[in-house]
C-alpha cells in the first residue's frame, strides 16, 4: 500500500510491541521499545510521573532553535496520543497447592478464560487457567458461567512456595498470542492499542508539519488515567487520539451494528460515552481522508471510550478527535487488523497535519 | 525425525500431540506414528481401520501368546458444518468440549493449505446487558479465518477437520499442557514401551496399538477391531486419568505426579492389576489405585468384549483439564507408566492364561 507522500506504517513496530506484555499500570516493556523507535527521531523524550512516554517533535530542528515553547512554532501545537496498557489479569493470591488467584485488569469477558494460557511476569512463565473436564462437570454447570473469582492460574508448581517465589502477588500476565501475517490480516494480541502505538511511532520517524507532542499512554484501560495527567503536562491546542477499536462484523448481526469493518479504512468517531469529537476538527479530518483518497468510516456512535474523552476537557479544553484502526476480537487472546487501514491511517494523520499548519482554527 | 534413543518423553509429547488426528481423520498421525514406530518395533503395519501396529517378538517357544496394548491416536477435534456470507465458519465437534472453554481459542483449519482462525468473541464495548453471565453454546460460536469469503469457500470444503491451536506450553516442575495429550500421551508410552522392550525381551508378543476412532464416542473402533484382528490374550489401555483439580470430588483424580493410576472395576481383570501392581512394587515405583465402578470410559471397554472376551488392564496418565486445549500431564508418569508396563510384560510367564479351569 502507497504510503501516498506520507510516512510508511512501520510493521516491524507493530509486531514487537504486539508480542511484548504491558497491562495497565505495568507498561515498562512497551514503553522501553517505543523510547528506542522515538529516541533518535525527536527533539525531547521523557517518561512522566505515571509512566507515559512524552516526545515533542517541530517541524525543523531549526525553528526549535529559534526559541519560543514549540520552537518557532508555525501551526498549532498537536497531541497524538495512543495507549500502551492492554487488558490482562494480576496475580492477587497464591494457594498453598501453588496455584493462583488472579483478577482481571481492565474489560475482559470471564467467558474468554477458561483454558487460557498467559504468560506470567516479564520473564514469561507460562500458566494455564484450569477448567474442569467436562466428564467430571454437573450438567447443571455447564448452562452457568464460572464467574472469574471461581479461576485459577495453574504454573506448574507443587507448592505455595515454589509459586511465590517464582510469581510474586502483584506479577501481570498476558494472553500467549504470537503475532501472525496473512494476506492484508495481521493477527496478534492487544491491537487495542499497540495498533495506534505503532500508527504514532511511524508517524513520528519523519519530522512533522506542525509542532507535535507524541503521547504514549498508560491505564487507559482502567479509566483514561494516564492521557489525563499528559494532557495537563502537554497543553495541546489540538488532539487526536490514535486508537484500535472494535468491528461489529458478525454472521447474522444487524447491518447497524456491523460497522465499522475490518479493512475499510480508518474509522471515524463521532461521539462515544466520553467525547463529543471537535465537529471542525472532525469535518477536517474528513476532508483531507476526501482530498488524499483515503476510505473512511465511521465508528459505532455510544459505544465505548477513550483517552479523548479525558484529553477534550483537560484545562481551558482541548479540540479532540478519535481515529481508529478498526480490530475484530479486540479484548481476546487473538485480535485481527487490516494493515491496509494502520497504513491508511497514518496517512490521514500526517496530511491532517499539514492542513492543520496551513489553518487553524 | 531423530532416532528414539536421543528422544525424552518430553521430546515426544510435544511431536505427537502436535500432529492433527480426529476421529476419523487420523492419517496424518498414522503416517507419523509408522515412523516414530518403527524406530523401536520389530514390525510395523496399518489394519483396515487405519490403527497402526508395532510387533516386538517375544523369546518364548513359537506359539506365543500375545499381549495386545492400546492407546488412541485420535484427539477431539470439530469439522466444518457451513460457511457463512462473509465466509465466517461454524462447525460440529467430533468428541466432546465444554464449549466454554473455546471462546477466543485459535484452531487451525486442516484445508490445503491450512488455515489459522479464531473462534469469535463479541468485545464487551459491544455486548448487550448480561450477555457475558451465559455461557456461547457450540451452535452459536463461529470461526473467523480473516480472510475472504470467496478464498474461504474455494479452500475449506465442508467436513474439513480442525483442531485446537495451541503449542505445547512448558510449565514449572516438567509439566507440559497442551491439546491431545489425550491419548498421545499414552500413544508416547506405547513408544516407550516398545524401546524398554527391545533390550529386555518378553517371552510372550507384544503388539503397541495406536487406535482409531476411541474419541467418537459409539465403540472403541480402532481397539475393537485390533482385538478381533489380533486375538490377544491380554490387553492394556493407556490412557489419561483426570489430575488433580479444583472442583473435582476425591476419588475422582489422582495427583499429577503421582505416577501410574491403575483402574480396578469390571472392566480391570483382577489378576493382571495384582501383577500390575506387585511390579510397581518391585521398582519402588509410586502408583495409585483408580476406581472405576462403571467401566473405564477407554479402548480397554472394547477389548474386554472382543471375540470371547479378554482379560484387560487400564492404566493411566494423570491429566489435568482433560478435553480443553491445556491437557497438562508430567513427562515424569509416562516414563513411569512405560517402565511399569515394560516390567511386567517382561516378566509375564508364557504359561499365564486367565481363564481358569475349575474341573
Amino acid at each position: 500500500m502507497s504510503a501516498n507522500g506520507a510516512p510508511k506504517f512501520r510493521e516491524d513496530i507493530l509486531e514487537a510491541i504486539s508480542n511484548a506484555p504491558g497491562v495497565s499500570g505495568g507498561e515498562e516493556a512497551i514503553r522501553n521499545l517505543l523510547a528506542e523507535y522515538a529516541r533518535d527521531k525527536v527533539d525531547s523524550l521523557e517518561v512522566d510521573p505515571m509512566g507515559s512516554l512524552v516526545a515533542r517533535i517541530d517541524p525543523t530542528p531549526a525553528r526549535r532553535k529559534a526559541g519560543g515553547r514549540n520552537g518557532g512554532r508555525r501551526g498549532p501545537h498537536v497531541m497524538l496520543c495512543a495507549h500502551m496498557d492492554e487488558v490482562g489479569i494480576m496475580v492477587t493470591a497464591v494457594e498453598k497447592e501453588g496455584r493462583l488467584r488472579f483478577r482481571r485488569v481492565g474489560g475482559i469477558d470471564p467467558r474468554i478464560l477458561p483454558g487460557q494460557v498467559f504468560r506470567v511476569g516479564a520473564g514469561g512463565l507460562r500458566g494455564v487457567v484450569g477448567a474442569l473436564p467436562p466428564h467430571l462437570t454437573p450438567r447443571n454447570e455447564r448452562d452457568r458461567v464460572t464467574p472469574a473469582d471461581d479461576l485459577y492460574l495453574d504454573i506448574g508448581a507443587r507448592s505455595r512456595e515454589e509459586a511465590e517465589e517464582r510469581v510474586p502477588v502483584g506479577t501481570y500476565a498476558v494472553f500467549d498470542t504470537t503475532y501472525e501475517a496473512w494476506g492484508t490480516t495481521r493477527k496478534g494480541k492487544a491491537f487495542d492499542d499497540r495498533a495506534g502505538c505503532a500508527v504514532l511511532a511511524s508517524l513520528i520517524q519523519r519530522r512533522p508539519p506542525v509542532p507535535v507532542t507524541a503521547v504514549w499512554s498508560v491505564q487507559e484501560e482502567v479509566g483514561l488515567r494516564g492521557a489525563t495527567a499528559a494532557a495537563r503536562r502537554v497543553q495541546p491546542d489540538v488532539a487526536i487520539v490514535l486508537e484500535g477499536t472494535a468491528s461489529g462484523e458478525a454472521p447474522g448481526a444487524p447491518p447497524d451494528e456491523q460497522s465499522p469493518f475490518m479493512g475499510k479504512g480508518p474509522a471515524l468517531t463521532v461521539h462515544d460515552r466520553t467525547l463529543m469529537v471537535h465537529a471542525r476538527l472532525l469535518s477536517r479530518i474528513e476532508e483531507t481522508a476526501k482530498r488524499h483518497k483515503v476510505p473512511t468510516q465511521w465508528k459505532r456512535p455510544g459505544v465505548g471510550g477513550t483517552d479523548a474523552g479525558r484529553i477534550a476537557i483537560s484545562g481551558a479544553g482541548v479540540p479532540s478527535a478519535v481515529v481508529s484502526v478498526v480490530c475484530r476480537y479486540i479484548h481476546a487472546p487473538a485480535a485481527y487488523l487490516d494493515v491496509r487501514d494502520a497504513q491508511r491511517t497514518v496517512t490521514l494523520i500526517w496530511h491532517t497535519l499539514e492542513t492543520l499548519r496551513k489553518e487553524w482554527p | 525425525m531423530v532416532e528414539s534413543a536421543v528422544r525424552t518423553s518430553a521430546d515426544w509429547l510435544r511431536y505427537i500431540t502436535s500432529l492433527p488426528g480426529v476421529p476419523g481423520q487420523e492419517d496424518a498421525v498414522a503416517r507419523e506414528l509408522m515412523k516414530a514406530f518403527g524406530t523401536v518395533a520389530d514390525k510395523v503395519e496399518r489394519d483396515r481401520m487405519g490403527s497402526v501396529y508395532g510387533w516386538i517378538h517375544g523369546v518364548g517357544k513359537a506359539p506365543r501368546p500375545r499381549a495386545l496394548l492400546a492407546a488412541h491416536m485420535d484427539k477431539i477435534g470439530f469439522l466444518v458444518r457451513a460457511i457463512e456470507p462473509g465466509g465466517y465458519l461454524r462447525v460440529t465437534e467430533v468428541g466432546g468440549f465444554d464449549s466454554r472453554t473455546l471462546p477466543g481459542k485459535e484452531v487451525m483449519i486442516h484445508s490445503r493449505p491450512p488455515m489459522v482462525a479464531v473462534f469469535a468473541t463479541r468485545p464487551p464495548h459491544l455486548q448487550k446487558k448480561g450477555e457475558a453471565d451465559r455461557p456461547i453454546q457450540l451452535e452459536d460460536l463461529y470461526l473467523d479465518t480473516g480472510r475472504g469469503e470467496g478464498e474461504v469457500r474455494r479452500k475449506v470444503p465442508v467436513g474439513t477437520m480442525v483442531t485446537l491451536r495451541q503449542s505445547p506450553v512448558q510449565l514449572l516442575g516438567d509439566r507440559l499442557a497442551a491439546p491431545g495429550m489425550d491419548d498421545r500421551a499414552g500413544v508416547v508410552v506405547l513408544l516407550r514401551t516398545l524401546e524398554l522392550l527391545r533390550s529386555k525381551r518378553p517371552s510372550w508378543d507384544v503388539v503397541a496399538v495406536a487406535t482409531v476412532e476411541e474419541e467418537f464416542g459409539v465403540v472403541c473402533l480402532g481397539a475393537r477391531t485390533a482385538a478381533e484382528n489380533l486375538c490377544p490374550d491380554l490387553g492394556i489401555a493407556i490412557d489419561v486419568s483426570h489430575g488433580d483439580m479444583p472442583g473435582a470430588r476425591d476419588g475422582d483424580t489422582v495427583p499429577l505426579g503421582s505416577g501410574p493410576a491403575l483402574s480396578i472395576g469390571g472392566n480391570i481383570h483382577p489378576a493382571i492389576l495384582e501383577a500390575l501392581k506387585a511390579s510397581a512394587k518391585a521398582l519402588s515405583m509410586p502408583y495409585r489405585v483408580e476406581p472405576c465402578p462403571t467401566g473405564s470410559g477407554t479402548d480397554a471397554m472394547d477389548i474386554q468384549i472382543s471375540s470371547s472376551g479378554v482379560p484387560t488392564a487400564v492404566v493411566g496418565i494423570p491429566c489435568r483439564y482433560m478435553h480443553t486445549g491445556v491437557e497438562t500431564v508430567e513427562p515424569r508418569d509416562v516414563d513411569r507408566c512405560a517402565y511399569l508396563l515394560a516390567h511386567y510384560l517382561s516378566e509375564l510367564s508364557l504359561e499365564w492364561r486367565s481363564v481358569e479351569v475349575l474341573k
